[in-house]
């Protein structure tokens, strides 16, 4: 069929070539890479969180553009999802956003140290990332009676919704378990219990997980308007139930 | 033992059960972390766990793969180790290293780069040792009597598994240049030049137990490889799809990539091939299980479950999660763990003059360790399809989903203890075996068997 020479040339022939390309495209990448990556803003602020995400193991359990520990969260679009208030309250205490659920490290950062996160999350999530991660597509196609995109694309929640509340909370269906839906929270508080309540969730209900959020007094008058406007047509029993809990 | 030198190999097998078994416990602290109970939280966090689970196994690998080299180089070349003090010099540098790497991962001292988070400082140390290593097995090569196409295919890997190193060690404050460098050590050291060590070891247990002709092992042993590089190079690509880097990736890494799963699974064809036609039984049986096995095995978790999820529309949603971990254990399992465990199974009877490879339990070490590794495998897949629908499809909120997931994290520790049950046997068959004899020994597997 062939001969041992005739293979060992096949072998050493395909791999110079492959090698060859490799290279030649890892040339490309690296001119390619600072307009991809804005690398014009990689300012000594995002250095400084690079460096810190480095020295703490955060790829221990995160995963950033997808590469890592597969324990806690992926935080590519963390600045997008969350916010800067989001992100300090978990640096500052890691039970303050997910009291009593998967534990995160307590760290003793600085002001600056969280802000050098902050502004490497923001970095690293304004990359061009060919699509990652992709966004959620089935539920907004499965409940068309909600007449609305997922929830990162609908616009006239404030921004903080978002951010804060789903990663407690549900909204058609999508975000988070530990807390009630929120698709019919209008129908069950006033605009004024709902400021009250988010302001200080202890306050009202001392035995609540609820944490207080880090939020500013408009942010909180802005949320408890947009609440009342959620009522579900057919208002849903489970709220009821999961509220009892 | 055909070699006196060969001895040396015992210290770095028994260095690597020894580790492996620091593994599997690391193991379970994530497994039981993953699924609810993190109550090591305060002294070994998850982190901590993680960086020594996979740098355990880095660790007892490259073992493995230095004291199959120290076993295997002397029967090739016909000769003895060039220096038999410089190899355990080498072995004992190596475990401090090591050891220094794993006690400081515990007090946070690491680099925070997925899988090579040993601090600079030591992997300058690594580095020295490797080489010393290299240069113990490429003086042998060059004064051996003989120069055969597997010894020079396991060094060629072990020098470029050494090269390869250093590429992880350029300094970069850009997160996408980082990870871009880092795959060139991971990518091609497990998808690369670990698979020329693979082949050679592979190749010389096929010629030692099959009896097959050594020109026709040796000529399939050059295409193989030839395949490994021609998909596994460009194959690189597949970590390239979506870390701030051109969108060609997507399409070259994709393509050579998917066409990886060619070599392993003309690895498992081969060996499968040349054990049925060798015409020989080799008193062995158990080692030739390993070694078929492990052909298999990694055509199935490296190969199979590689592609799975390497083609960009579908890594789009699995990338970052348990998706990954499932391809990993069977793919380190079947590729690399199977092929030390053959090379140790065929080794110790030669550098101990005993037969416990008759006895019951290396029969069972091979089965329960490899029915856990796949139960194992399983788990993983149904907690990573689950969590890329109920995350990257329903957009359901992270820490919700591993809620949702957690109970199959139960099914991950019941299938690793029936593999750590496997390993227990193995390595309680090598406690068996005893130390190796200090001088050279009759053939334990008969005259017939020496010179193949």
């Amino acid at each position: 069929m062939f001969s041992r020479s005739q293979a060992k040339a096949f072998f050493l022939i395909g791999t110079a070539l492959c090698s060859f390309v490799f290279l030649g495209l890892t040339v490309d990448t690296f001119r390619q890479m600072p307009q991809l990556t804005n690398a014009h803003n990689l300012s000594p602020e995002v250095i400084k969180g690079k460096h810190l995400w480095d020295v703490n193991n955060c790829m221990g359990c995160h995963t950033l553009l997808g590469e890592g520990g597969y324990y806690a969260p992926e935080l590519t679009k963390v600045y997008e999802r969350r916010g800067p208030a989001f992100i300090k309250a978990m640096l500052t205490d890691p039970e303050s956003m997910y009291p009593g659920r998967r534990k995160m490290q307590a760290y003793d950062l600085t002001e600056e140290e969280m802000d050098a996160f902050v502004a490497f999350f923001k970095w690293v999530g304004e990359m061009d990332l060919q699509g990652f991660p992709p966004k959620p597509q089935l539920l907004p196609v499965a409940v068309p009676a909600a007449g609305q995109g997922g929830i990162a694309e609908t616009m006239a929640q404030p921004k903080v919704f978002n951010q804060m509340c789903v990663a407690c909370h549900s909204m058609n269906g999508q975000g988070g378990m530990v807390g009630p839906a929120l698709d019919n929270i209008g129908s069950k508080m006033t605009k004024a219990e709902l400021i009250a309540w988010i302001t200080d969730p202890k306050a009202v209900k001392p035995e609540t997980t609820m944490p207080k959020l880090p939020l500013s007094e408009a942010d909180v008058i802005e949320l408890a308007a947009y609440l009342t406007l959620l009522k579900s047509p057919t208002s849903d029993p489970s709220i009821d139930q999961q509220e009892a809990k | 033992m055909n070699y006196r030198t060969q001895r040396i190999a015992y210290l770095f097998f028994a260095t690597s059960l020894l580790l492996l078994s620091l593994q599997i416990v690391y193991g379970f602290i994530m497994a039981f972390a993953h699924s609810g109970y993190d109550v090591l939280h305060d002294i070994i966090p998850f982190h901590v766990a993680r960086a020594t689970h996979t740098n355990l196994l880095v660790m007892w690998l490259l073992s493995g793969f230095m004291g199959s080299a120290y076993f295997l180089i002397p029967e090739e070349t016909q000769s003895e180790i060039y220096s038999e003090k410089l190899a355990f010099v080498q072995w004992l540098a190596y475990v401090l290293v090591g050891v220094t790497a794993i006690v400081g991962f515990h007090f946070h001292w690491w680099e925070g780069r997925k899988f090579l988070e040993i601090p600079r400082p030591l992997d300058y140390l690594v580095v020295i040792d490797v080489l010393l290593f290299v240069y113990n097995i490429g003086m042998t090569i060059w004064y051996g009597k003989k120069r055969t196409t597997t010894a020079v295919v396991l060094y060629a890997g072990l020098v470029s598994a050494a090269l390869l190193y250093l590429p992880g060690m350029i300094p970069t404050d850009h997160q996408t240049a980082d990870s871009y460098w880092r795959w060139w050590v991971v990518h091609l050291w497990v998808e690369g030049v670990w698979e020329l060590i693979l082949g050679g070891l592979l190749a010389f247990l096929l010629l030692k137990l099959t009896g097959m002709d050594r020109e026709v092992v040796e000529k399939w042993l050059y295409v193989i490889v030839g395949l490994t590089f021609m998909s596994g190079i460009l194959g690189t690509g597949h970590h390239y799809y979506f870390i701030g880097t051109p969108s060609y990736w997507l399409w070259i890494g994709g393509l050579f990539s998917a066409l990886e799963p060619l070599a392993f699974l003309g690895m498992a064809v081969y060996a499968v091939v040349l054990a049925k036609k060798g015409g020989r039984r080799h008193p062995n049986q158990n080692a030739l299980l390993w070694t078929v096995g492990c052909a298999i095995m990694s055509f199935i978790g490296a190969g199979f479950l590689g592609f799975a999820h390497t083609l960009p529309m579908v890594n789009r949603y699995t990338h970052g999660t348990l998706v990954t971990a499932m391809h990993g254990h069977l793919a380190f399992w079947g590729a690399y763990a199977m092929i030390v465990f053959g090379i140790i199974s065929y080794a110790m009877p030669k550098l101990t003059g005993r037969k416990v490879y008759e006895s019951p339990t290396a029969a069972f070490a091979f089965w329960s360790s490899n029915i856990g590794m796949v139960a194992m495998t399983a788990a993983f897949a149904v907690a990573g399809v689950t969590q890329v629908y109920l995350e990257r499809k329903v957009g359901m909120d992270f820490l919700a989903v591993q809620e949702e997931v957690e109970v199959h994290f139960y099914g991950v520790i019941l299938a690793a203890l029936l593999f750590t049950s496997g390993i227990a046997a193995f390595i309680w068959d090598f406690i068996r075996y005893g130390l190796p004899k200090q001088e050279r020994v009759e053939d334990v597997y008969g005259t017939d068997f020496i010179g193949a």
